[in-house]
């Protein structure tokens, strides 16, 4: 094996940088960077994904590697990239109940809460690494929480969308370090959250269309580039 | 208080002295180059500090004294402060000198008499930028005690120069709470130097300005004295961002060689992180004051992760 506890501290790294796209998820106004920060984050679960095979050698964790690259790297953030393009929203400003502010700071209380809760639950002592592993699944479970209130805090579809993908990234961090879900799961997850992301366009624009009235509801709704040059 | 120490005392109020100007003015070429002009030279501050220096002082009828002691005031307690951040060379700690909190505290009180002289000549601008200007300390006074403490968390201790021998003694460190930490301390480093985000460095006549607000009111050697007094903050709290993420290079011991070397690393460090603030100013907007506290809950956040990363992790 390598150097196990070189990699523990790459890992370490990597939770943070996790931890800062989470921070930036809930607190930017910029739709178009939004995308991009939830691609690094994505980016970075691989990167922990592949630091765990070197340690634990198990080649699930490489599939698993493999397949949130292609989807949530590549396909996902390229689809949502091309529907803001296309129906031309770049900020979003409108918070339910809590603004980015009372949102940073709640989800700090929520990660103390999640810690203490979880030291009770698992006894940090029974795995081979504990400390990396607890700390993994803290962070695991924070993440899916914070994701949970960029959905609510958020008004426009997207934005809830975004935020429900980053609490999957959560559910993800949480597989990989404490449960070991297995592969066919995390696969059919993933699926899922690709029809998701199909279905958000109809939802949020046309939720009584057909897909074939669709293109014209979007014209309707003046979110076409085309129809807006019109007088 | 021995040999060691005032030799470092000298150098160090010496060289910050020297580089405040010139990381002042290599921010203003970054942000230059990046909008395709030339900018100017990146010894443009000294020359423009030395022509204020020789210029007349005038005072407003309706000034007080406050007005005739505040750069002095000012430009003392960011020297004071400027002892407790060595730069290259780091002694011994003596006495209270080093302590992060009173460190804080003195550029409160510089901040503070800078605020009073706003103020004091009775101009409406000036009580503007005053006004903001305490507003934002008020909002950023809890987030800056929480990174200190973070700081002092993580090292185990309350003095700056004893945090500086932890990281140079520990080689470069790349510690996921330094990350943090680092993130938190460079939003800091912005807000206290009123920096884009926060306020326009650059501007005089535009209503969101802070800090040029107050000093509005200052000519001639007093001008020259509140424009270095904030270089040297800048450069004070650019020296303790890069003292503790990039450390290599920092001595501890005093040897000719040592401190030349450890001259030139800084410098090569201080134009790395001054290009990285020049570029971040570049590509991002300033803030509504508004919406301030998000930036700073931001720095909050990080720090207090950085406490519950060490406090239970």
């Amino acid at each position: 094996m390598t150097d196990t506890a070189f990699v523990e501290s790459i890992i370490k790294i990597l939770f943070v940088v996790v931890i800062v796209a989470a921070a930036y998820i809930i607190s930017t106004r910029n739709l178009l960077s939004l995308v991009s920060v939830y691609a690094l984050q994505s980016l970075t679960l691989v990167g922990i994904a592949l630091c765990l095979y070197l340690i634990q050698g198990n080649p699930v964790l490489l599939a698993i590697a493999i397949i949130t690259f292609g989807s949530k790297v590549l396909v996902i953030p390229y689809f949502i990239a091309t529907i803001q393009e296309k129906i031309r929203i770049k900020r979003d400003l409108e918070f339910h109940y809590l603004n980015p502010t009372t949102t940073l700071l709640l989800s700090m209380a929520l990660m103390l809460v999640v810690y203490i809760a979880l030291s009770r639950i698992i006894p940090p002592a029974s795995t081979a690494t504990p400390g990396l592993f607890f700390f993994g699944a803290v962070i695991g479970i924070s993440l899916m929480l914070m994701g949970m209130m960029v959905t609510f805090s958020r008004k426009r579809a997207i934005t809830k969308v975004m935020g429900f993908l980053s609490m999957e990234n959560g559910v993800l961090i949480f597989g990989m370090f404490v449960t070991e879900l297995p592969f066919i799961i995390e696969f059919l997850i993933v699926i899922d959250l690709i029809i998701l992301v199909l279905l958000t366009t109809i939802l949020s624009v046309g939720i009584d269309s057909t897909l074939e009235e669709f293109h014209n509801r979007l014209h309707r709704f003046y979110l076409w580039e085309e129809k807006e040059e019109l007088p | 208080m021995n040999a060691d120490f005032v030799i470092y005392a000298v150098i160090n109020t010496l060289l910050v002295i020297a580089v405040a100007p010139f990381i002042v003015s290599l921010i203003k070429k970054v942000k230059a180059w990046t909008q395709g002009r030339r900018g100017p030279s990146v010894f443009q501050t000294y020359a423009t500090l030395l022509k204020l220096l020789r210029k007349e002082v005038i005072y407003s009828p309706s000034s007080s004294r406050i007005m005739r002691v505040a750069p002095y005031v000012n430009i003392g307690s960011v020297l004071v402060a400027s002892l407790f951040v060595p730069l290259v060379f780091v002694p011994e700690p003596v006495g209270g000198i080093g302590n992060i909190i009173l460190f804080l505290y003195l550029l409160a009180l510089a901040r503070f008499f800078m605020a009073l002289a706003g103020l004091d000549a009775g101009s409406s601008f000036g009580g503007m930028g005053s006004s903001r200007e305490m507003s934002i300390s008020a909002v950023i006074e809890p987030t800056t005690i929480i990174v200190f403490a973070a700081l002092a968390f993580v090292f185990k201790t309350l003095n700056i120069f004893s945090m500086f021998s932890i990281t140079s003694a520990s080689g470069t460190p790349v510690t996921p709470t330094l990350i943090l930490l680092g993130i938190s301390l460079f939003i800091i480093l912005v807000v206290e130097t009123s920096r884009i985000p926060v306020d326009n460095p650059e501007t005089h006549l535009e209503l969101t300005m802070i800090h040029e607000g107050m000093i509005l009111e200052q000519s001639g050697k007093n001008l020259a004295l509140m424009e270095l007094s904030s270089g040297i903050k800048l450069t004070l709290l650019m020296a303790l961002l890069i003292n503790l993420v990039m450390p290599f290079g920092l001595v501890t011991t005093l040897t000719v060689a040592g401190i030349l070397i450890a001259i030139a690393l800084f410098a090569v460090k201080g134009i790395v992180l001054g290009g990285i603030i020049g570029l971040f100013e570049s590509s991002t907007a300033k803030m509504r004051f508004f919406r301030l506290p998000s930036l700073f809950a931001m720095a909050f956040f990080f720090s207090a992760l950085t406490i519950i990363i060490e406090v239970f992790a």
